[in-house]
């Protein structure tokens, strides 16, 4: 794994070679969960018909092995951004979660699902996306303690992504409002409030990298 | 960066979500049929049926015009669908009957065909007709499946594409099997299938733009 660790993301054979990694791990994932097979498939069959409580158990016990995987293929992404991948196969899982047939085992189809959209997620984020967010943030609090070079500077970067976005980035980064919370007043669930901060943030920071050059 | 909910939080919002409608293949096969049924009544409207239409179809080499393309249609509408679940392997080997049962039909007319007839047979008289014709028609029911395919999940979004333009390709060139006069194998076998083929190759591009998820 560590050989992977320093690889970027770039690149369809790199994305091959490390999806080999992913399968072993699947592999390892069948041996150890046979008994718990029947349960799953129980379990999204009930989630189909309207069931939350045996949805949420079911996404539960899946979570453990999608987490796997996803560090399998991105040791060195920071880990709540694993996190956010594996929110994102989350809500997947939810959206297409019709399209598994009933009475087919749940295993191939929650693979086939998981590969889709890590092989996405991977892609979409590219190599050099997941470096900058951090040291923007870490500017941000400052502002209250008076750092003005900082808060001006994120004043300015603010004013240079649109007006939604901006209140949104304002009210969790600097009001320490929930995303939840920000994105209700902004007429956004929380889903939708989520992922418009995730962009929001991507593109503040490119600016800070566009604005250190 | 904390910006994300927690998984839990999440888990507990999409369990609590309604459940997703799932996908209908009726509604799937409405999108093929109700345009192409309508494109196809257009232009019998404007370019009316082949004279002799009812003995011509007496005819088994000429019936074939109708059944081979009807045999792709159900074929490639089939393996569209399931090709639209997650882990899922549809038989493409199936495909492999009507070109077998085409270059069947065709080899045995070259054998009854001089030389000299051979490539003038092959030319027929409307192949640019047929190509523009059928690939033009071909577009309606093309992106009415699609519609509805984006229901499915595909993990290959380009091969489903591929898939529904073969069927949507080949529901309209057995409509437009009624209005073509040439009824020779050395005709059809080469332009249905080459109509067909570019339905399939616009279908693939679709596919690749509108099935991601």
């Amino acid at each position: 794994m560590t050989a992977f660790a320093n690889m970027s993301f770039s690149g369809a054979w790199q994305h091959r070679r490390l999806w080999h990694r992913v399968a072993a791990g699947c592999a390892a994932w069948q041996e150890a969960g046979l008994d718990s097979a029947e349960e799953w498939e129980d379990l999204l069959a009930r989630a189909n018909d309207g069931d939350g409580a045996a949805f949420a158990r079911f996404l539960r016990l899946v979570s453990p092995t999608l987490r796997a995987i996803i560090r399998a293929r991105g040791a060195n992404l920071p880990r709540d951004q694993q996190e956010d991948i594996l929110q994102e196969v989350l809500l997947a899982i939810h959206l297409k979660r019709q399209t598994w047939m009933r009475g087919s085992p749940v295993r191939p189809w929650l693979y086939a699902v998981t590969r889709y959209k890590v092989i996405d997620a991977f892609r979409r984020r590219g190599s050099s996306i997941h470096l900058p967010l951090d040291d923007f943030i870490e500017i941000l609090p400052d502002e209250a303690t008076g750092a003005p070079l900082a808060a001006r500077d994120a004043d300015r970067m603010l004013g240079m992504i649109d007006s939604r976005s901006a209140s949104l980035v304002r009210a969790v980064k600097l009001d320490g409002e929930t995303p939840e919370a920000a994105g209700r007043h902004l007429g956004l669930n929380a889903v939708a409030a989520r992922v418009a901060l995730h962009r929001a943030m991507k593109r503040l920071g490119q600016i800070a990298e566009r604005m250190q050059r | 960066m904390t910006q994300g909910i927690s998984t839990e939080d999440f888990i507990r919002q999409l369990a609590a979500s309604p459940v997703p409608r799932p996908m209908h293949p009726a509604l799937v096969m409405l999108g093929l049929l109700g345009p192409s049924m309508v494109a196809l009544a257009l232009y019998f409207w404007a370019y009316g049926l082949r004279p002799g239409l009812a003995e011509a179809l007496m005819l088994p080499v000429v019936t074939a015009k109708l059944v081979l393309p009807m045999i792709v249609a159900a074929l490639a509408f089939w393996l569209a669908l399931v090709s639209a679940r997650p882990g899922a392997r549809p038989a493409m080997r199936w495909l492999i009957l009507p070109l077998a049962i085409g270059s069947v039909l065709f080899a045995a007319r070259a054998a009854q065909t001089a030389p000299g007839g051979l490539v003038s047979g092959m030319l027929g008289q409307t192949a640019a007709a047929c190509l523009m014709s059928i690939s033009a028609m071909s577009l309606g029911p093309t992106a009415a499946g699609i519609l509805a395919l984006r229901r499915g999940a595909t993990t290959r979004p380009g091969m489903t594409g591929l898939l529904l333009g073969l069927a949507s390709g080949a529901v309209v060139t057995a409509g437009y099997a009624l209005h073509c006069p040439e009824d020779s194998p050395l005709f059809y076998v080469i332009w249905y299938g080459m109509a067909i083929f570019i339905s399939g190759c616009i279908g693939a591009i679709a596919g690749r733009i509108w099935l991601r998820w």
